[in-house]
C-alpha cells in the first residue's frame, strides 16, 4: 500500500511567479506571527511562580497527603478494603471490657484499639476512594504537597507515632 | 437486526452455523427474576470466522470496519471465546461476533484463520490476542508477541496465569514483595488479637510550611 | 592508468536501519519506530510497542468496579476525564442507573473541557515538534486554567477519579460556571490568534501540507477514527450519528477535512480539524453552562455494586478517537473481562502503511499529527 515509489519525488518546476508569491507569503505570514509574538513579550504579564519563595495554595478539596486522625479511627476497615492498591495496613485489637470506655467525636463508639494504622505513601494513587468511605470522617486528604523522602521507607506513615501528632497539631492550627 | 445478520450468514456461509444470543434473565433460589443486560451476539463456528467476515464486510451489510479482537478466558468450559467487534459506518450498526475455541494447555495452542486479508486493523489485534490469550492466527503474516517481550513465558489474561519468577536474570516477581514489611499483604483480616506493629524504619514526615 | 580493486557492478546499496525512539522526543512517550531509510527516505517503519505496559487489563479482573475508575484514568493520561465517562456509562448501562440531569451536564462540560485541553497539548507538541517553541507556552496557559478547574472540582490536575458510577463526585458552583464562561469566550479569540501564528504560517504549511496523507480507504481499512478520520474527509462522529449523554440535546458541527492547503488527509488537515473542533467544543460548553439545571448529582446505586450477567461494548468519542470497553461480567463483585479498545492503538498500527516514501521528517510530522499517548497504546 505504498503512496509514492521508493525514491520517485516529483516535483515540477517552479514557475518565477511562484517562486515569488512563495517569498511574499513566508514573509507576510512571519509577519503576522511575529506581531502576534511580540505582543507576548510585552502585553502579557508572567504568569510563573517563584517557587520556593512563593507557593501557590491548592483548592480546598484537592487530594494530597493523606491524614488519619487517629483519635477518631474505629479500626472499621472499609478504607483498607476499598484502596485499589492494597496501601493501607491496619491492626487492631479487641479493647478490654474493664478500660473505661471511648467515643470519638461524632459519638460513636471506639470497640478497637489500633496497633498500627500505616499508609505507604509512596504506593498510593490518590485516588480517594479510601476518604469517602470513612464512616467517622477521620481519614482525610490534606492539601500538604511537599513530602520528599530520602529514603523509600520515609513514605510509611505510621499515624500513631507521636511525629504525626506534631503534624496534626500544625495541621489543626492552620 | 440482529436475525436479519444471523439469516445473512447462514446464506452465504452454509457452515458457519451462526446463532444469535440474547443476554439471559437469571433466577435465583427465591424465585426473583433480574432481566438480562447487556448486548446480543451472533456465535459461529470457528473454522469459518474468516469466511464470514468477508461475507459481512462486502456484503449488503457493509461492516467495513473491524474495531477489535478480544478474548475471554473460560477455564471451566475450556475453551476461549474470541468476539470481533464489526462497525459499519455507511448503515451505522455494530455486531459482536463470537467464536469459542479449545482452551489448551499452554504448550498446544488452538488455531483461528487470520482475518488481516479482510481488515488490515486485523493486524495488531491479532498479535494482542496472541499475547495475551495465546491463541494461533494462521494466515497472519506477522505474528509475534506485541505488547510483552518476545521470550516471555505463558499467556497473562488466561485466569491460570503465573508471573514467572525471573526474566533474563531479572527478579520479575520477588516472594517478597517491596511495600511489604514482613507481614500479610494487605492485612485484611487483622481483626484478630494481639496482631503487632513491625513497620520499622519510618522517617518523620518533613514539615510543610514554616 | 591505476587498476581499479573493486568492480563498479559489484557495488551496492543496502537500507540502513535507524531506531526512532523509545527515548525519542518526536514521538511522544515511550514508542520505538524502526526505520528502514534508503538515504532521506523511509522505505519501512515498524513500530515497537509494550514499553508503558502495565497489565491494567489483568489488574482490573482483580478489583471492584469502583476502584477499576483511577485505573482507567491513567490509559490517557491527557484525556482522563473521556476514558472514565466511558467506562462509568458502559457499568451504567448494564446497571441500568438512571442519572441526574445536573450530572449528566456536568459529564459533557467535563469531557468537553478535557477535550479541549487535550488538543490544546496536541497544538503545542506539534508546534514543537515542527520547529515553533513560543506557541506551546500559550497554549499552556490555556490548558493550565482547565487544568485548575478541574482541580478545584475534583481534587487532582491529572488523574481525576472525577465522574462515578451513578453520577459525578462533586458539584459545581455558580462561581466556577461563570469562570468557564468567560474562559470560553477568551479561548474562542484566543485560538483564532494561535492558528494566523501556527497555520497560517508558511514554513509550517509546507512542513504539513500534503505530508503522511492518509485517503479513506486506508483509514477504514485500518479502523481509524476519531480526528484521524474526519481529516481524510469522512464525516463521522459518535456523538452526532450513535449519541449518548445529552449529545442529541446539543447543537455543533463536525469538521472535517477538506485539503485545503493540500490533499485531504495530509497533516494539516488533521491539524484544521482538531482546531475546529475546540471551537466546537466551545459551543456546546456554552450550551451546557447556559442549560445546566439545579439537582441533584449523585443517583441510586447500591454501595456493593454487583453487574448483572451479560457483556457490553460501550463506546464514545474520546479526544483521539473512538473508544470502547469491552465488559463481561459474571455476576460477581468484579469484572470478569474488560478489554480497552485504544484508538491510538489502532492508528499507530497505520505507520507501517503510510510510512513508506516518505522523509524522516516527514515520519516525524506524521506521527505529531497523529497524536498519540502511549499509556493508551500500552494499556
Amino acid at each position: 500500500m505504498k503512496q509514492q515509489e521508493l525514491g520517485e519525488i516529483t516535483e515540477s518546476p517552479l514557475t518565477f511567479r511562484q517562486y515569488f508569491t512563495n517569498i511574499w507569503d513566508a514573509i507576510i505570514t512571519t509577519y503576522k506571527g511575529m506581531k502576534i509574538t511580540l505582543k507576548y513579550v510585552y502585553g502579557v504579564k508572567p504568569v510563573t511562580v517563584q517557587y520556593p519563595e512563593e507557593r501557590e495554595e491548592l483548592p480546598l478539596n484537592s487530594r494530597s497527603r493523606l491524614f488519619n486522625d487517629v483519635e477518631n479511627c474505629i479500626a472499621c476497615m472499609q478504607c483498607a478494603t476499598a484502596c485499589p492498591v492494597d496501601c493501607i495496613y491496619i491492626s487492631a485489637v479487641k479493647r478490654d471490657k474493664d478500660a473505661p470506655k471511648v467515643k470519638t467525636s461524632s459519638g460513636s463508639p471506639v470497640r478497637l484499639d489500633l496497633t498500627m494504622y500505616t499508609i505507604d505513601e509512596a504506593l498510593c494513587c490518590y485516588c480517594g476512594l479510601c476518604t469517602t468511605v470513612c464512616p467517622t470522617e477521620c481519614l482525610t486528604h490534606t492539601r500538604d504537597y511537599e513530602f520528599s523522602q530520602y529514603v523509600l521507607d520515609g513514605m510509611k506513615y505510621d499515624y500513631l507515632s507521636p511525629e504525626i501528632r506534631a503534624w496534626r497539631t500544625r495541621l489543626i492550627k492552620k | 437486526m440482529h436475525n436479519e445478520w444471523v439469516n445473512y450468514i447462514n446464506a452465504t456461509v452454509p457452515t458457519a452455523n451462526a446463532v444469535l444470543v440474547q443476554p439471559q434473565g437469571t433466577t435465583d433460589a427465591a424465585g426473583v427474576t433480574t432481566p438480562g443486560c447487556g448486548v446480543s451476539w451472533i456465535t459461529v463456528a470457528s473454522e469459518e470466522v474468516k469466511a464470514v467476515c468477508q461475507a459481512l464486510k462486502q456484503g449488503e451489510h457493509q461492516f467495513t470496519t473491524l474495531q477489535a479482537i478480544t478474548g475471554v478466558d473460560y477455564p471451566a468450559d475450556g475453551q476461549i471465546e474470541m468476539t470481533y467487534v464489526l462497525a459499519s459506518m455507511s448503515k451505522n450498526s455494530e455486531l459482536l461476533l463470537k467464536t469459542r475455541v479449545a482452551r489448551g494447555d499452554g504448550v498446544k495452542l488452538s488455531k483461528l484463520p487470520s482475518v488481516v486479508s479482510v481488515w488490515s486493523a486485523a493486524n495488531f489485534q491479532e498479535r494482542e490476542c496472541y499475547d495475551m490469550f495465546g491463541v494461533v492466527f494462521y494466515g497472519h503474516p506477522d505474528l509475534r508477541r506485541i505488547l510483552c517481550p518476545d521470550d516471555w513465558v505463558g499467556y497473562p489474561l488466561r485466569k491460570d496465569y503465573v508471573v514467572q519468577e525471573t526474566y533474563r536474570d531479572m527478579v520479575v516477581n520477588p516472594s517478597k514483595k517491596m511495600n511489604i514489611p514482613e507481614r500479610e499483604f494487605g492485612a485484611k483480616h487483622a481483626h484478630i488479637a494481639g496482631a503487632t506493629t513491625s513497620v520499622e524504619n519510618y522517617s518523620v514526615p518533613a514539615p510543610v510550611k514554616e | 592508468m591505476q587498476e581499479k580493486h573493486y568492480k563498479e557492478e559489484k557495488l551496492k546499496t543496502e537500507l540502513l536501519t535507524v531506531s526512532m525512539g523509545p527515548q525519542h522526543p518526536a514521538t511522544h512517550g515511550v514508542l520505538r519506530v524502526e526505520i528502514k531509510t534508503d538515504s532521506e527516505i523511509v522505505a519501512e517503519a515498524t513500530p515497537h510497542l509494550g514499553y508503558l505496559h502495565r497489565c491494567m487489563e489483568k489488574h482490573s479482573e482483580n478489583l471492584d468496579y469502583r476502584a477499576v475508575i483511577p485505573f482507567t484514568d491513567r490509559l490517557d493520561y491527557l484525556a482522563a476525564m473521556n476514558m472514565e465517562l466511558t467506562y462509568v456509562m458502559a457499568v451504567e448501562k448494564m446497571l441500568k442507573t438512571e442519572i441526574p440531569v445536573r450530572a449528566e451536564y456536568i459529564r459533557v462540560i467535563v469531557s468537553e473541557l478535557q477535550r479541549i485541553a487535550s488538543h490544546l497539548l496536541f497544538f503545542g507538541t506539534y508546534a514543537i515538534d515542527l520547529g515553533a517553541f513560543s506557541p506551546f507556552l500559550y497554549v499552556f496557559q490555556e490548558r493550565e486554567f482547565i487544568l485548575r478547574i478541574f482541580e478545584e472540582l475534583s481534587g487532582a490536575r491529572l488523574l481525576y477519579n472525577y465522574i462515578w458510577i451513578g453520577g459525578v463526585w462533586n458539584d459545581i458552583t455558580d462561581d466556577q460556571i461563570k469562570r468557564i464562561g468567560t474562559f470560553c469566550d477568551t479561548l474562542d479569540e484566543n485560538l483564532k490568534k494561535y492558528h494566523t501564528l501556527v497555520g497560517e504560517n508558511k514554513i509550517f504549511i509546507s512542513r504539513t501540507a500534503d505530508v503522511g496523507i492518509i485517503n479513506k480507504d486506508v483509514a477504514f481499512d485500518y479502523g481509524a477514527t476519531g480526528p484521524i478520520l474526519r481529516g481524510s474527509g469522512v464525516n463521522w462522529d459518535l456523538r452526532k450519528n450513535r449519541p449518548y449523554g445529552l449529545y442529541p440535546k446539543l447543537s455543533f458541527n463536525i469538521p472535517v477535512g477538506t485539503g485545503e492547503k493540500g490533499k485531504v488527509g495530509d497533516c494539516w488537515d488533521r491539524y484544521r480539524v482538531r482546531v475546529l473542533e475546540m471551537h466546537e467544543s466551545i459551543k456546546i460548553i456554552k450550551q451546557c453552562l447556559a442549560g445546566i439545571e439545579a439537582g441533584p448529582i449523585m443517583g441510586k446505586v447500591p454501595k456493593i455494586i454487583k453487574v448483572p450477567k451479560g457483556e457490553i461494548y460501550m463506546r464514545t468519542e474520546c479526544a483521539r478517537g473512538e473508544l470502547g470497553y469491552h465488559l463481561v461480567s459474571d455476576g460477581g463483585k468484579k469484572p470478569y473481562r474488560l478489554k480497552v479498545k485504544s484508538s491510538c492503538f489502532t492508528h499507530v498500527s497505520m505507520l507501517p502503511a503510510i510510512a513508506p516514501g516518505m522523509m524522516i521528517a516527514d515520519l516525524v510530522a506524521t506521527i505529531g499529527s497523529i497524536d498519540i499517548v502511549l499509556g493508551e497504546i500500552d494499556r
